[in-house]
């Protein structure tokens, strides 16, 4: 594990440059039963329908996992989430903002407190890799460029990156792409991250290393996340694992006896709705049909 | 009577002839929509002059070596051609005329900004096609950033300023193309033939001339960026959207053409 974020340097985030992201991810230490996201009953169709009455809430501090077939609503959700779409019907709330309501410019605000690692990682082919991961510093205008190129710096030594800044994203393999999307979500500190099926298409040693980096931000940085998925193996990696620092040293631990883990919880959806929501010991001893031949 | 099943498959007809007219209305109202947020947005901050550079750059300069290529021989078999003609009538000396008058009014402007539309048009629908499947649209959205401003306004503007400049360019080429065919191959004097390019060409020929290519910038550059960012279906939805780009454009600019020119000789007569 250590082995491979030998190459983050370590550094705590700087806040003393007059930042205006510092403090940002602190913000979840606040009242626990206030939802960070909730979903009220929310519906969405296309040709055909895509949620139906979907409810859920995210605690701050806490994982969801998202499971699901292909097609259930699981990358609408985060979609939803982000205002990249709206709802037919049904309340979405995020840190206290209503975002179904929201204009196009009103929700800035909003996006600034959620990072979104998209599922191919979406990395902008015409920037360099510290020009992509500081796109959303370079946008708002409010650091210096020396400041910006520092925190870019820090963040891809953080993905295990720290070589790669002037490179291009057709440069890169899909895991480096995923690790530099993940850079680029948590540049601004986010309060909530979104991860849109990060694992798929990658070999196992490198979906680990994704899973490991779920885990870091929600361990080290108590960033809230919601993690989609089909992938079961990665799914209950970032469930069983955490990790703390030790010495400098990032170590990571895992929860044997799936009845004892907090924080994180997984909800499963077939064909836009809810079918299970619970803990990782509730949905493997759950007898429902459906959820067991998705988990055999 | 009719059969149940005739009926039926009536209906259906109906139906999807309906849903097609409908999605053609609402494609309509989105390129108007994208339009107008396009041309405001070059008129409010924030701006990306780099972005707009780097379009100019690549729609003008990029574009050059066609627009000679078309414009100096469009105006060679043009005079060519046009020289048969006058002969028969005895009047080969106004060749000149005629050639660079075709060339200012009409052909270097549709000319140009077909060429263009082939070579830029598509361009920027496949890229802005290629951005939106790959979800890099979304993450603009995602990182604060406006598509319409960063992308569409800066291809906008220097299709509208870029297309005319080019044309110039190609009117210029074009002219000197003809001269050379008049000089070696019709025997007119170099003195004779632009003394008449001089007596034909009037204001009204350069307005008209510089006006078209405003409108046909502006209509290569939206209908590439509108059928770009509708892109659906993954690499097999670029593909389709760039060749309704380069059709869409081609079409838009030959017909505006026409109704351009029927208003612009009411409000700039020939003498």
């Amino acid at each position: 594990m250590a082995d491979r974020l030998d190459e983050h340097d370590g550094a705590e985030p700087e806040d003393a440059l007059g930042d205006p992201y510092a403090g940002t991810a602190e913000a979840v230490a606040r009242d626990v039963d206030e939802p960070l996201v909730w979903f009220g009953d929310v519906h969405l169709s296309f040709d055909r329908p895509i949620l139906k009455g979907v409810s859920f809430t995210l605690r701050p501090g806490t994982t969801k996992i998202v499971l699901g077939g292909s097609g259930s609503g699981k990358t609408t959700i985060l979609r939803l989430i982000l205002g990249l779409l709206k709802p037919d019907a049904g309340t979405i709330v995020v840190d206290g903002t209503s975002v179904g309501v929201l204009r196009e410019p009103e929700l800035r605000d909003v996006r600034l407190k959620i990072g979104m690692v998209f599922q191919e990682g979406a990395l902008f082919d015409s920037l360099t890799v510290g020009e992509n991961v500081g796109y959303r510093l370079i946008e708002d205008g409010h650091l210096p460029e020396e400041a910006i190129e520092e925190r870019v710096r820090e963040m891809l030594g953080f993905v295990g990156l720290a070589t790669h800044y002037d490179k291009m994203p057709s440069d890169l393999s899909g895991g480096q792409k995923r690790r530099v999307a993940f850079a680029r979500a948590l540049v601004a500190r986010p309060q909530i991250m979104l991860y849109d099926e990060p694992t798929t298409g990658l070999d196992p040693i490198t979906a680990t290393t994704i899973t490991d980096l779920i885990c870091k931000v929600r361990d080290l940085d108590g960033v809230s996340s919601i993690l989609v998925t089909h992938q079961l193996r990665d799914a209950f990696n970032v469930a069983r694992s955490f990790m703390l620092k030790k010495d400098d040293e990032y170590v990571t631990s895992v929860v044997e006896d799936m009845a004892t883990l907090e924080g994180t919880e997984f909800m499963m959806l077939k064909e836009g709705t809810v079918v299970f929501e619970g803990s990782a010991h509730e949905l493997q001893t759950s007898t429902d049909a459906y959820i067991r031949e998705f988990l055999s | 009577m009719p059969s149940s099943r005739t009926l039926a498959l009536m209906a259906s007809l109906v139906r999807r002839l309906a849903d097609r007219f409908k999605e053609s209305i609402l494609s309509v109202q989105d390129y108007a929509l994208l339009s107008w947020r396009g041309l405001t947005a070059l008129a409010t901050p924030p701006r990306y002059p780099h972005e707009i550079i780097a379009q100019m750059d690549s729609l003008g300069v990029g574009s050059l070596s066609i627009v000679i290529l078309t414009g100096m021989f469009t105006g060679m078999v043009l005079t060519l051609q046009s020289a048969a003609s006058l002969d028969a009538f005895g009047a080969r000396p106004y060749v000149g005329r005629l050639v660079c008058v075709s060339m200012v009014r009409e052909l270097g402007p549709v000319l140009t900004a077909l060429m263009v539309t082939g070579r830029v048009g598509s361009g920027m629908a496949a890229e802005l096609g290629s951005m939106v499947v790959t979800q890099q649209i979304d993450a603009l959205r995602v990182l604060g950033s406006d598509p319409i401003r960063k992308l569409v306004a800066p291809r906008l503007l220097a299709g509208i300023v870029m297309v005319p400049i080019l044309t110039v360019i190609s009117d210029t080429l074009g002219i000197f193309g003809g001269s050379l065919i008049g000089i070696f191959n019709l025997k007119l004097s170099w003195e004779f033939f632009w003394r008449s390019v001089g007596n034909a060409l009037t204001m009204n020929d350069l307005v008209m001339g510089l006006l078209k290519p405003v409108m046909f910038g502006f209509i290569l550059s939206s209908v590439g960026c509108h059928m770009g960012l509708r892109t659906t279906g993954g690499t097999q939805g670029v593909g389709l959207s760039t060749t309704r780009s380069v059709v869409v454009a081609s079409v838009l600019i030959l017909s505006s053409d026409f109704f351009m020119t029927k208003v612009l000789l009411l409000i700039f007569p020939v003498k």
